[in-house]
């Protein structure tokens, strides 16, 4: 018995399908750098790419998870190394969900940039900085291996901290030097987790971990501390959702970086905090042995049994409870659109959380289930949605040169498809029939109720209630009423609109042909919860299967 | 007693760190981001265990076969190796950092900064 477990495996299309979109933009990021002097041919260039991610992403939802006969989800062993011990890259219904929202929302972002860079000096480097941003997000959803999590982290985050410092002034910098200190800090937290977990369980490749975790006697191993060491690494993806008590760093970032950045670190990097949530525990944590005794009163559904989930499920909901409360009310309060925007964010990833939160303690799986594909439509909603009201935030402020509300009014007249793009991102923010929106509030809704949660229930409506309140006073005070002498003068650009106008539609889309989107969903929760699929895919090798003579193999 | 070395001395650097975290200068926030991130390395190598390690403890030295010497754990010291390079990217990045904002602002102190808004 040789290496015949990698050899038999065949690298197929499919498993070429896996690193695709990762080379596309890691080209792009180089291409658009060495083109730094032609300003014309890298906007071309980063398009081209955009377009190129798109089709990629499309044919992994296609090819590995969508089709009649896919096999729903594939692996790509870099350098062939066998699954444990090499770097290995997994895509599945939940990666290919994550990816699917990245590309839509990547493509809408970069034709605006074509159309109003910001920055000085920084200008030529915009671009490659935006597909390393992309690069980070994709390989972090892609990655089977938690190392290579953490360094995808931070390949998104150093494209992220140079963008929160991009436009200059005091104001910037000093956010992005805490954004920075916050994020490093985090870093070395996401380490300790790390080290702790290969300490505790002798492997860092998640499918082995599932397997090793699912079976500790076998492997000799003690489970406990992998708890404790699962609570590190959630308040690292805490704080990259931006979940109370991690989000003080929103508003100061989401207003420093420029609006189309601020429309991905609210539509995509926030994602990977929440994909990372669930990947963590559903599929590689869930099926730890390990009695936890912590229950909370408001949720009403049975705990899961011997599992981490309950720890999970418990800290993810105070925390989510908390960022409703906090971003809502700290919304209703601001006075420029991006502030509204930037606290509504906080408030918004709540009610994403909530959903996982009642994943993570009840003990039936159709449930659980449900209330995933809950959460993952409302995150795909607010995707769409945000990254809309960020980019309309960018086109009226290349418009008018403000987003304060004292200085905008009228916005609707002085350009109706911008106002009505802008009005369908915030309907669908407070969820109205048929917006996308909708659907992510009524399953939001229907699973706390299945879980027969009173409290967070009344938390959803109250949550509810102050997006209605600060989206309306949004539009009130920008978009109605007189229009002030910075709109008068306004140009608004055309080719910016025609790109909200896209996503507004696309909003209306998902909500009215729902069916295939609850499906996708469904098929990417069907693969968070299905570890052993997932462990079957990845094939970790055990050492001892491995024959002596293959090591000269390398 | 290698073992209580060590982890002293993680302690000690991480304590030293967060002090550093909480001046008001900062560049010494910057000095105390780096003995963190340096702490958590050397605690990521202490992970892999203090003791001589053979094939029977270390999953990937298993894979080689027999003629395994009696050695560290090769895969620690990769993932070290990488953090080290991210670390000091990030350092020097946050330094560059610190020197534009006192560009901007003609301080380093943090209650300064505050002070501006």
């Amino acid at each position: 018995m040789t290496m015949t477990t990698t050899t038999a495996m065949p690298v197929g299309t499919e498993s070429q399908l896996v690193i695709a979109p990762m080379l596309i933009v890691l080209a792009a990021a180089v291409g658009s750098l060495l083109l730094g002097r032609h300003p014309r041919t890298r906007a071309a260039v980063s398009l081209a790419a955009g377009a190129a991610y798109a089709v990629a992403v499309a044919a992994i939802d296609w090819y590995i998870v969508l089709a009649p006969d896919a096999p729903g989800i594939a692996t790509y062993q870099v350098g062939d190394w066998p699954a444990p011990f090499g770097i290995t890259l997994v895509a599945d219904g939940l990666s290919a969900f994550m990816l699917t929202m990245v590309a839509v929302l990547g493509v809408a972002s970069l034709v605006f940039s074509t159309r109003h860079l910001p920055g000085g000096e920084g200008r030529s480097y915009y671009f490659p900085l935006f597909h390393f941003l992309a690069l980070g997000v994709t390989g972090a959803f892609l990655t089977g291996d938690l190392f290579n999590l953490f360094v995808w982290f931070e390949v998104m985050l150093m494209a992220s901290y140079v963008f929160v410092a991009y436009s200059g002034g005091p104001q910037h910098t000093r956010a992005a030097f805490w954004y920075v200190t916050l994020n490093l800090l985090a870093s070395a937290v996401f380490l300790l987790g790390v080290g702790g977990i290969y300490a505790t369980t002798g492997t860092l490749n998640m499918a082995d971990l599932a397997q090793r975790l699912a079976d500790p006697a076998a492997y000799g191993l003690e489970p406990v501390p992998v708890v404790g060491l699962l609570g590190l690494l959630l308040s690292v993806f805490a704080i990259k959702a931006g979940l109370v008590p991690f989000q003080f760093w929103i508003p100061t970032a989401y207003r420093a970086a420029p609006p189309q950045i601020t429309a991905l670190l609210a539509g995509a990097t926030k994602k990977v905090g929440i994909y990372a949530i669930i990947r963590l525990s559903f599929t590689v944590f869930a099926g730890a042995e390990v009695a936890v005794d912590l229950q909370l009163p408001v949720l009403d559904a049975a705990i899961a049994g011997e599992s981490p989930l309950p720890f999970v499920g418990t800290a993810l909901f105070l925390m989510a409870a908390a960022s409703i409360l906090v971003g809502g009310i700290g919304a209703v309060g601001r006075d420029s659109m991006e502030g509204v925007f930037a606290y509504s964010s906080i408030g918004q990833v709540g009610f994403i959380a909530i959903p996982v939160a009642i994943a993570a303690t009840t003990i039936d799986p159709t449930l659980r289930q449900f209330a995933i594909v809950a959460a993952l439509v409302y995150a795909l909603n607010h995707t769409l949605a945000k990254g809309l009201l960020f980019l309309a935030v960018g086109t009226v402020r290349a418009a008018t040169g403000t987003s304060r509300f004292a200085d905008l009014g009228g916005m609707a007249k002085r350009s109706p498809p911008l106002a009505i793009a802008v009005f369908v991102g915030s309907l669908a923010l407070v969820g109205i029939p048929p917006l996308s929106g909708f659907f992510g509030k009524f399953l939001v809704f229907d699973a706390a109720a299945r879980a027969r949660a009173g409290p967070v229930i009344v938390l959803l409506l109250v949550g509810s209630l102050l997006t209605i309140a600060y989206a309306t006073r949004l539009w009130n005070q920008s978009f109605w009423g007189a229009e002030t002498d910075a709109v008068e003068t306004a140009t608004v650009d055309s080719v910016q609109v025609i790109v909200l106008v896209v996503l507004a539609a696309a909003i209306v889309t998902v909500g009215v042909g729902f069916d295939p989107v609850y499906e996708f969903a469904e098929t990417a929760a069907e693969a968070a919860l299905d570890t052993e699929g997932y462990v079957d895919a990845v094939d970790p090798t055990e050492p001892s299967e491995l024959a002596p003579s293959s090591g000269g193999d390398h | 007693m290698t073992g209580v070395v060590l982890a002293a001395t993680v302690g000690a650097l991480f304590a030293l760190g967060t002090f550093l975290l909480l001046r008001r200068d900062l560049i010494r926030v910057v000095w105390g981001l780096a003995i963190i991130s340096q702490a958590a390395n050397v605690y990521l190598l202490a992970m892999a265990g203090i003791a001589p390690a053979t094939a029977d403890s270390v999953p990937i030295l298993a894979g080689h076969g027999e003629n395994v010497p009696v050695t560290a754990d090769p895969l620690v010291q990769a993932l070290v190796l990488t953090a080290i390079v991210i670390g000091f990217g990030m350092t020097a990045f946050a330094l560059v950092l610190s020197y534009r904002v006192y560009e901007e602002h003609d301080t380093l102190d943090v209650t300064e900064l505050g002070d501006r808004e």
